[in-house]
């Protein structure tokens, strides 16, 4: 767990990058701190591993305030991902990855062993990417092996700033959902950086919006765009509501009655299925592609019921009605 | 043919000797410059005081401006005053390391300070401590420039060696000097050819060096 505990960063020439923030990310949650440029995303980021130091307040990490911990230490057990990567360029893909690993003394062949295991579930395949430079990959690689460094030694904490930042919005989407896919098995406490309100609702658990270094709303994706806490808020989302509305309603936001009782219908042949968890965005895609006028709604394994297309559109155009009243 | 083995047996042991001490001298002024430019250098980049490190750069910068003559000149006249021998190798020696400084400690500074801050804010934030960063990710990225510098320095001093005839030093100026003083062209040549051919010689090795040392990662 991170909390931070009335923090306050001024910078010598008087400029106030964060103030008093108080929140806490709870163990293998990822929280995203969004805001425009210069809102104090990166300060605060870097404040948890040390590079800036606070100038009020208290930050913990696992019960101990970092401060009291030794700063090395505390580094090593932090992974730390930023936009411009920072790969070593006269080290190779494995060197790079091992840096970490190799600073807490790991066994070599155990090192090499992670190497190979980060980079397939990164999707580069060890034999051919090991032994290259970081100069002999692409942007999106590269980005790839900042990240698996970044968790590298398996550190409980990742920091990661923008990790996606400089990409193409294709390659940036591929990553992203690559992610989250590793993130659900590894389960780690995740303080992330965007500008991207989209990538937010993506990314996290819960969003900590950030306007002139003060906290303006700490919340889930959903409630976030449903119930914004102030004008700043509401004007952030601004012209993008709907469609974010759209990514944070569930199947089962829109459909309370849905329960696992209910009995399977013909439609569940169907090879194509829905979650409960899936977005209105996920399910209209899936009713395009599929061409289907029904589709089954699981969760997990059990079987929820029948959603018809009709309905699906009838709540969007539900939707496109609230978010167009407001924005 | 005949004039030049005339010219061979005549020459040929002084200007052997005179080469080897002229190698000594340049490569004794080379090692204490490096010595005292790369930890300077290094020095500089960790320094938080701006003003200290361009006063630094500024005062090398400055010996570099005086004319080799006069450099000479005054060390031996600073020499003569605190009491300290005014010829032989090591108010030479003095001027030449003098001279030798800049290259070096220039190189040394703005490489290190060339470095991808993302690399090293992420080092940093890794739990890398400023010395690992330092010596696997500051030095290796900076070699190559470093010994451009050094290169640069062994080139120059090659040439400025010559000078060092002047207050008895030896090396190949002095046979420049007596061809000088007494109208004769073979000892000039025997001074002159040498010089040139030490300084080719030290480029190419220097620069090969240099290739070898930079990074594979770095190489194009
Ligand atoms: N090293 C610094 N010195 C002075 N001011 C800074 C420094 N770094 C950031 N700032 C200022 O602090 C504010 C927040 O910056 P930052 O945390 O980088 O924002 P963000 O990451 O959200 O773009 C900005 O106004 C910025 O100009
Ligand atoms: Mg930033």
């Amino acid at each position: 767990m991170i909390q931070f505990d009335r923090v306050w960063k001024t910078y010598p020439g008087g400029a106030e990058a964060v103030c008093d923030l108080s929140m806490e990310v709870a163990e293998g949650e990822t929280v995203v701190l969004l805001g425009t440029s210069g809102s104090g995303k990166t300060t605060t980021l870097k404040m948890v591993n040390r590079l800036i130091e606070p100038t009020r307040g208290r930050i913990v990490i696992n019960g101990t305030d970092i401060m009291e911990q030794d700063l090395i230490q505390l580094r090593r057990g932090i992974g730390y991902a930023i936009q411009y990567i920072g790969l070593f360029p006269h080290m190779t893909i494995s060197e790079n990855i091992s840096v970490v690993p190799n600073l807490l003394k790991w066994p070599r062949d155990r090192t090499a062993e992670r190497v190979d295991e980060l980079l397939t579930i990164s999707g580069l395949d060890p034999e051919e990417f090991r032994e290259r430079y970081p100069a002999q990959l692409s942007g999106g690689q590269r980005q790839r092996v900042g990240v698996a460094r970044a968790l590298a030694s398996d550190p409980p904490f990742v920091l990661m700033d923008e990790p996606f930042g400089a990409l193409d919005p294709i390659t940036r989407e591929q990553l992203q959902d690559e992610f989250i896919e590793l993130e659900s098995e590894i389960k780690k406490t995740i303080l992330f950086v965007t500008h991207d309100v989209f990538e937010a609702v993506k990314m996290g658990d819960r969003i900590a919006l950030l306007d002139a270094g003060r906290l303006q709303q700490l919340s889930t994706p959903a409630e976030l765009v449903e119930n914004p806490a102030n004008e700043f808020v509401d004007s952030f989302l601004g012209q993008h509501r709907f469609q974010l509305s759209l990514l944070t309603k569930t199947i089962k936001t829109i459909m309370p009655e849905l329960r696992p009782t209910s009995p399977e219908s013909g439609s569940a042949k169907s090879e194509a299925r829905l979650r409960a968890r899936s977005s209105l965005i996920e399910a209209l895609d899936l009713f395009k592609k599929t061409k289907q006028a029904t589709l089954p709604v699981y969760e997990g394994k059990r079987f929820l019921g029948p959603i018809e297309k009709k309905q699906l559109l009838k709540v969007i155009t539900e939707v496109l009605g609230e978010t167009g009243e407001t924005s | 043919m005949n004039t030049l083995i005339a010219f061979f047996q005549k020459l040929g042991p002084e200007m052997l000797q005179r080469t080897m001490e002229h190698v000594y001298l340049t490569f004794l002024a080379l090692v204490i410059a490096i010595m005292i430019a790369l930890p300077l250098g290094i020095y500089l980049t960790r320094c938080r005081r701006p003003k200290l490190v361009s006063a630094i750069m500024g005062a090398v910068g400055i010996i570099q401006t005086v004319p080799t003559l006069a450099l000479i000149a005054f060390v031996v006249l600073i020499f003569a005053l605190v009491g300290l021998p005014t010829i032989g190798t090591l108010p030479a020696l003095v001027a030449l390391t003098l001279y030798a400084l800049l290259p070096i400690l220039r190189n040394t500074y703005t490489s290190i300070r060339q470095v991808d801050p993302s690399v090293i804010e992420v080092a940093r934030g890794m739990g890398m401590t400023s010395n690992q960063i330092l010596f696997s990710v500051e030095l290796p990225l900076s070699l190559p420039v470093i010994m451009a510098g050094i290169r640069i320095s062994t080139v120059w001093t090659i040439g400025i060696a010559t000078l060092c005839g002047l207050v008895g030093a030896g090396g190949l100026g002095d046979l420049i000097l007596k061809g000088l003083r007494s109208y004769l062209m073979d000892y000039l040549l025997a001074g002159t050819v040498p010089a040139a051919v030490l300084a080719l010689i030290f480029d190419s090795a220097l620069s090969g060096l240099e290739k070898w040392l930079t990074p594979q990662g770095l190489k194009s």
